[in-house]
């Protein structure tokens, strides 16, 4: 009886963690659904809009300008942020304030990339903590899942 | 297996009755084999993926062997020396200061790179050359670590390209396998007249 329970446990176990592995390659090597919050890239993306994100442009170093990517935060390793492609390495970016009357600029770092949020007013985002390793980026959003009154639910590329 | 020839009448009739039966047995074993060959490869590739996303788990989260090359780490980690690094303390954020580890380089997002954590988030460090004579002193941004390689004459660290965010650390090493060739007098297992490898494992002294 001890030994049928102990079979069936090791056996539980066994398919739990390959199954476990094989959804967490699957995240990571694939894509997968995200919950957005905040309001800095607002109006594209509004807080708690769902959306799905790709692996598989950042395994094959396809990211380009203007995308919106997910990444893992530079200054809290434990949060990821959702943020817009401004200048890939070797661009010239603007780094002063909207407001500022002297425009500064400077050239992205090799190996980093330049993110802004589309909501310039109330977004912290490259020009508060600069250029990110593009080593953190977790992956590209490529659809928006939007629910309409018309329809249960509608998904926008 | 084959239809049976039933019925049929006429001069040709029983040729074009064997015909159609040798056909109707023919059909059937080629797409029995088709489809045992097409299941089989399924089958496989269904095992390759299953042991390939395991395996992959095991590295990320477990750790891994790992070839280091370069000087910047010498005399610690010397050029091809094999260590072992482990993932669990980057996912329990257990790095500590004097830890080595295996970060993802931020200049090149496709090598790695080994050098030691000198300090962490909030700490002081010197980030002048020693040979300057002002000394120039910061902090480490809060989330990042300030790496340094041992060979300091000789390595590319965050003396040149500032503090790493801890999101790219990738593994902490925590065992260095050394060999050595030669011939073993005293060895409990191996016969004393054959020249054979051993693999010692040492604990990395961290100060």
């Amino acid at each position: 009886m001890l030994r049928n329970a102990l079979g069936k446990a090791f056996r539980f176990l066994g398919y739990t963690v390959q199954y476990g592995c094989i959804a967490h390659c699957a995240f990571e090597y694939l894509g997968g659904i995200v919950v957005c919050s905040g309001p800095s890239m607002e109006p594209t993306i509004q807080n708690s809009d769902i959306v799905f994100s790709e692996s598989l442009s950042r395994h094959f170093y396809c990211i380009r300008k203007g995308d919106i990517v997910i990444v893992k935060s530079p200054n809290d390793p434990k949060s990821n942020i959702c943020k817009r492609v401004i200048g890939l390495e070797g661009d010239k970016v603007c780094t002063s304030n909207p407001s500022d009357f002297l425009k500064s600029h400077s050239y992205v770092p090799k190996g980093h990339v330049w993110l802004e949020g589309d909501n310039l007013r109330n977004s912290t985002d490259s020009r508060c903590y600069g250029p990110v390793p593009y080593g953190l980026i977790r992956g590209r959003i490529c659809l928006k899942i939007v629910f309409s009154t018309k329809m249960n639910g509608t998904i926008f590329v | 297996m084959g239809a049976r020839v039933v019925g049929t009448c006429g001069a040709g009739g029983w040729r074009r009755a064997r015909w159609r039966a040798g056909r109707a047995s023919w059909a059937p074993y080629h797409c029995r084999m088709l489809r045992n060959a097409l299941g089989k490869a399924f089958r496989f590739l269904g095992y390759t993926v299953q042991y390939g996303c395991i395996a992959h788990c095991a590295f990320e989260y477990l750790g891994g062997i790992v070839v280091c090359s370069g000087p910047s780490m010498e005399p610690t980690i010397q050029n091809s020396d094999i260590v072992f690094s482990e993932s669990l303390s980057r996912h329990f954020y257990c790095i500590r200061k004097g830890d080595i580890v295996i970060v993802k380089s931020p200049n090149d997002p496709k090598s790695n790179i080994c050098k030691r954590v000198i300090g962490l988030e909030g700490d002081k460090v010197c980030t002048s050359n020693p040979s300057d004579f002002l000394k120039s002193h910061s902090y480490v941004p809060k989330g990042h670590v300030w790496l340094e390689g041992d060979n300091l004459r000789n390595s590319t660290d965050s003396r040149c390209y500032g503090p790493v965010p801890y999101g790219l650390i990738r593994g902490r090493i925590c065992l260095k396998c050394r060999t050595q060739l030669g011939l073993y007098e005293n060895v409990e297992h191996a016969a004393a007249h054959f020249n054979c490898y051993s693999l010692n494992f040492c604990l990395l002294y961290t100060p």
